[in-house]
């Protein structure tokens, strides 16, 4: 029988890889019984749900590139395009 | 002959310069770090763009682009990574969410119908500041194996870890974290 703390740290290796079947009947038997090892999986899922969505919601107003940076690559760019040329 | 407005190489800077910063700087954690990287970005788009087939967006293809940046990235400072481990242990949020028996001592929040959180802006700005909380190369390695899909072994060999099972518990011990954070600044406020 798993403890709770081994049933976490299972719920998460079971997103990144495929545990043997034993294993998984273990962990559906005890989620049966310990609500708070199931809901704590429900929130795993939910977020990585949330992680695959994060590309097009990373706008954090603070995280944008700086004018200077702007600048500057907009600079290399120019120099490139001449090179180019 | 002139290419259509928002596709030339000269917008790609204001069109996706601040799209490209954010993904770099989730993943790299320096400013300076994450500038560079959209800098080599759009000038290896702008000198492959020939290439460039039309059959994803521009800004896919850019972000691709930046995928292998960050790689060679995280490749050239794989040493420095094993390094950077020492308050990955998450035994703080662990220890107390655990008595000595491994049982919960701790009730969770109930997270009601996250999902609507996912409409919401403010919860997308306590996701963010969550996963800036992250220990750097927690954050990298969730990012790098549940995003962006790279295997275990390349992780491994990417951010020095030492086997598969220490990947393993760190990427839990990473959810841990996460998890918690999540609830303190978002669910208990809802």
């Amino acid at each position: 029988m798993y403890k709770c703390k081994e049933i976490i740290e299972l719920t998460s290796k079971e997103m990144d890889t495929t545990l043997p079947w034993v294993t998984r009947m273990e962990m559906k038997l005890h989620f049966l019984m310990c609500k708070t090892c199931s809901q704590y999986a429900k929130q795993l899922q939910f977020m990585n749900k949330a992680l695959s969505a994060l590309e097009g919601h990373a706008h954090a107003e603070n995280c944008q590139l700086s004018e200077s940076a702007k600048q500057r690559i907009a600079q290399k760019m120019q120099q490139a395009k001449k090179i180019a040329k | 002959m002139m290419q259509s407005n928002n596709e030339s190489p000269e917008s790609w800077l204001n069109d996706y310069g601040d799209i490209l910063y954010r993904f770099a700087l989730a993943r790299v954690r320096s400013e300076a770090t994450a500038e560079d990287l959209v800098q080599e970005t759009l000038l290896a788009g702008f000198l492959a763009f020939d290439k460039f087939s039309g059959n994803s967006t521009v800004r896919t293809w850019l972000v691709g682009i930046l995928k292998h940046k960050i790689i060679d990235h995280y490749r050239k400072h794989s040493r420095e990574m094993t390094l950077l481990n020492d308050d990955e242990s998450a035994n703080d949020v662990l220890v107390y969410q655990f008595d000595q028996q491994g049982s919960w001592q701790v009730d969770l929040v109930e997270w009601g119908t996250p999902d609507k959180s996912m409409d919401d802006e403010q919860f997308w700005l306590a996701f963010n500041d969550c996963l800036a909380r992250l220990p750097q190369r927690m954050a990298g390695l969730l990012l790098l194996r549940t995003v962006d899909g790279l295997a275990t072994e390349e992780c491994c060999a990417l951010l020095g870890f030492e086997s598969d099972n220490q990947l393993w518990v760190t990427l839990s011990r990473t959810r841990v974290k996460l998890r918690q954070c999540l609830e303190t600044n978002w669910f208990s406020k809802e």
